[in-house]
């Protein structure tokens, strides 16, 4: 290997209790990376610090930013932290990722369908009943009701993390309304403006189709009697964190950003108002959970909803986009049996690993859990970004009791798993002005429609940027990187 | 269009053009006062009721110059600061984001950027030209983007609708100002002779001197100044020219041919408003300026009022 001739990667050291993305001993990159570290090892550190900048203060003129509000203050917009040094992923690799992804959401459609219809995998005990009688996800409204084409996922966004043993597992999957797929095309944009030289040597795999590919499968699963379907996205408002992501798809799509005041229901049909007057509208892909959609059917105090959009839907007038109530297959209780449907319904073995869990609901599990706090990761079993999420390893004895009165007070609200170790990945630290391996994950983006599968290449890597942190949630303090699969 | 984005574009043009009148007069007039030929008219106070005026602030008690500007400038509770007009008009334009184009939000979001880091201590100190520059500078980057990155639509009718409203009325409070101040030198007792002074800043607070000094070619007097600010049809700053705009992104926007305009309709209100323009003299009203401007003033309160109410409420 060549003398590198700066000391931006001095901090890389060999690490037995993580799996290292990029190196396979200090100085000696893998395969698929030494393109970019050779690249990487010319930068003066001026240089790269040059481009960092110029990174960030692009991604703040585009408005790619978050508010922090203050009383009497003007509020501060901070850009989410973006990591120059792009994740690769060879191609096999990929191509075993993507049919595991795609089988995956596959099943959780049947598993649906059937959760709502003859429930025939409660009547054979492979999955529990009372599991999914008890989620409040688990919406009365939609028993019995078939969606358009039977899609209920068409947008799935599957978390992957690589252990120890260099072998992906399946984190979660996020079936409502998973989020962060502007931040995969915004970072290849910005990438490509500060790198655009690491593309002539390493083919990436395009990731640009992305919009297009959502809007034909949100055509596809339109209502049966609509020709041309007119199709908006429903955002609760620009102060919404993620009303970047949402208007960026909209404008992408070519389709209306609306919200739910916009809208209105008369004799079950949904209409958007206009300077022209009312127009139809056919298919809803909502960024609004299920609990805001329709102030008659739920919580009535929304103000983000539409009242009547549940008739209108249970009428077929009107497709949404995920269907409601698939919170229920996203229960990290439900998690556990994930490999089980897929053997159901598919009768094929499970492509991705599944990690090892524990349902505070079953007595021995409980009492297993409770024994072994300080060495499991104990999560709520129904809230989304890192929150109420305790890291066993991490926490005193006070905590370690606390945790165990909570899951005493709610079983069923508790899983518990073992502490996998997420792999880690060379990322720059402005602080040290150097690479530092940090914790990454990987979030998929799998589309589902009418006799149609599609999965983004790559996806999403979260990256944990403050030293030995596990949670990489970007409410947490997390930052992104490009992610590539080779050609 | 959805209305409520149709809201926000309408209320983005205001804003924008809103700001950078204000930001203009209070430059303007700051900078001509400190050497100007009547000094004993201008004591510093003076100034700054004249800039209170422009902005609409008529409840200050204590008026000093750093109290002033920051309220004209960086108070963000005051709603008609320079400061809130931009971050409104940012604003606006975020919510609509998806409906205009890359480069136009790409150009309000560093325009928003550079004023909200403007420190005010140097605004207040010696940056009251530097920030008004960038203002104006800022303004016209819009103005570029708008015109050259948007298709020829609805969207773009929009915005120039709610620039050209905005521009009218500033232009006619612009004018109302220095009229004021104007009355105020004659009414002091100092022996005034000679006002072109005073005519030229009323053009540089409305950026028209050189195009006036190209249209007339002498030296600025009341008659003909007045004249080009309000009736000249060439002048892209005169309150007539204004009036044509509106009538014509209004016309994009409605889509109503001459047949289907009714006498109820504001279509018909501006073009009524803009055919008496046509065939107004300077003859006939420099004897009464304030009538004329007041009388437009609420015609385009109607118009606008009307316009929300039919296309942006519903």
């Amino acid at each position: 290997m060549e003398q590198t001739q700066n000391n931006l990667f001095e901090a890389i050291k060999e690490n037995k209790n993580f799996f290292d993305e990029v190196f396979s001993a200090p100085d000696v990159p893998k395969e698929h990376y030494q393109k970019i570290y050779k690249r990487f090892s010319k930068f003066s550190l001026q240089d790269f610090q040059r481009l960092f900048n110029d990174a960030k203060n692009a991604f703040f003129d585009q408005g790619v930013t978050f508010s922090v509000y203050f009383e009497d203050k003007k509020p501060d917009e901070r850009i989410f932290p973006f990591d120059l040094f792009p994740r690769i992923i060879p191609s096999t690799e990929w191509a075993h990722l993507e049919k595991g992804v795609i089988q995956r959401n596959h099943a959780i459609n049947l598993f649906l369908y059937d959760i709502y219809h003859d429930q025939k995998i409660l009547k054979d005990k492979v999955v529990p009943s009372d599991l999914i009688f008890s989620s409040e996800h688990y919406l009365k409204e939609m028993i019995g009701f078939t969606p358009p084409e039977k899609i209920y996922t068409q947008i799935c966004g599957t978390d992957l993390i690589k252990h120890t043993d260099g072998e992906y597992y399946i984190l979660e999957d996020n079936l409502r309304c998973p989020s962060g797929v502007s931040y995969v095309l915004s970072n290849r944009l910005a990438l490509k403006k500060s790198l655009f030289d690491l593309f002539d040597n390493l083919k990436a795999r395009s990731i640009y189709e992305y919009p297009e590919q959502l809007l034909e499968i949100l055509k596809s699963t339109k209502p049966a009697n609509v020709d041309k379907p007119t199709i908006v996205l429903v955002t609760p408002g620009m102060y919404n964190s993620a009303y970047y992501e949402h208007s960026y798809l909209a404008q992408a799509m070519g389709i209306e950003l609306v919200e739910g005041r916009d809208l209105f229901v008369e004799k079950d049909f949904v209409y958007m108002k206009t300077i022209a007057g009312p127009i139809k509208v056919d298919v809803i892909y909502r960024r609004i959970d299920d609990a805001f959609i329709d102030p008659l059917c739920f919580k009535p105090d929304s103000a983000l909803g539409v009242p009547g959009l549940m008739n209108a839907y249970r009428a077929g007038n009107v497709t949404l986009a995920n269907a409601p109530g698939t919170g229920v297959a996203d229960d990290k209780a439900v998690y556990n049996y994930v490999p089980a449907i897929i053997k159901y319904y598919l009768n094929e073995e499970p492509i991705l690993n599944n990690v090892k869990t524990y349902r505070c609901g079953i007595a021995d599990e409980m009492k297993y859990v409770l024994e072994n706090v300080d060495k499991l990761v104990v999560k709520p079993v129904d809230e989304s970004g890192g929150y109420g999420i305790s890291i066993g390893t991490k926490l005193t004895k006070a905590e370690i009791a606390q945790v165990q009165d909570r899951i005493k007070a709610n079983p069923r609200k508790y899983i518990a798993q073992p502490i996998m170790s997420l792999s880690t990945h060379s990322t720059y630290i402005e602080d040290t002005q150097q690479f530092e391996p940090r914790h990454v994950d990987l979030r998929t983006f799998c589309l589902q429609g009418k006799d149609s599968s599609y999965v983004l290449k790559g996806g999403l890597t979260r990256v944990a940027l403050q030293k030995d942190n596990l949670i990489v949630n970007s409410s947490q303090g997390g930052g992104s990187k490009d992610t590539w699969v080779l050609e | 269009m959805l209305s409520r984005i149709a809201n926000n574009l309408y209320w983005m043009g205001r804003y924008f053009e809103r700001a950078e009148h204000l930001a203009r007069y209070t430059k303007e007039i700051y900078f001509s006062s400190l050497d100007a030929p009547i000094l004993e008219a201008y004591d510093r106070r003076f100034v700054l009721e004249s800039m209170l005026y422009m902005a609409g602030i008529f409840d200050m008690k204590n008026i000093n110059e750093k109290d002033v500007l920051h309220k004209i400038g960086f108070d963000r509770n005051n709603p008609h600061s320079i400061i809130s007009s931009i971050t409104s008009g940012r604003e606006n334009a975020r919510g609509a984001q998806n409906i205009i184009s890359a480069e136009l939000w790409e150009a309000i979001n560093k325009y928003y950027h550079k004023i909200n880091s403007f420190s005010e201590d140097v605004f207040l100190s010696t940056g009251l030209y530097d920030f008004s520059q960038v203002i104006i500078e800022q303004s016209s980057v819009v103005r570029g983007k708008i015109r050259s990155t948007l298709l020829h639509d609805e969207t773009w009718a929009i915005i120039l609708l709610g620039t050209h409203i905005e521009r009218a009325i500033q232009t006619i409070r612009i004018i109302n100002s220095k009229l004021n101040d104007i009355l105020k030198i004659e009414q002091s007792g100092y022996s005034v002779n000679d006002l072109s002074f005073e005519w030229t800043t009323l053009l540089r607070c409305t950026e028209s001197f050189d195009m006036n000094r190209k249209y007339y070619g002498s030296i600025p007097c009341k008659e003909e100044v007045l004249e080009f600010l309000i009736l000249n049809q060439l002048c892209p700053r005169s309150i007539h020219y204004s009036l044509i705009s509106i009538k014509e992104y209004l016309s994009k926007v409605s889509k109503k041919n001459s047949l289907e305009i009714d006498s109820s309709s504001i279509e018909f209100q501006i073009g009524k408003l803009c055919a008496h323009y046509e065939y107004l003299t300077i003859d006939e009203i420099k004897d009464d300026i304030y009538s004329l401007l007041n009388f437009t003033l609420g015609q385009l309160r109607n118009i606008s009022s009307n316009f929300e109410q039919k296309y942006l409420y519903n």
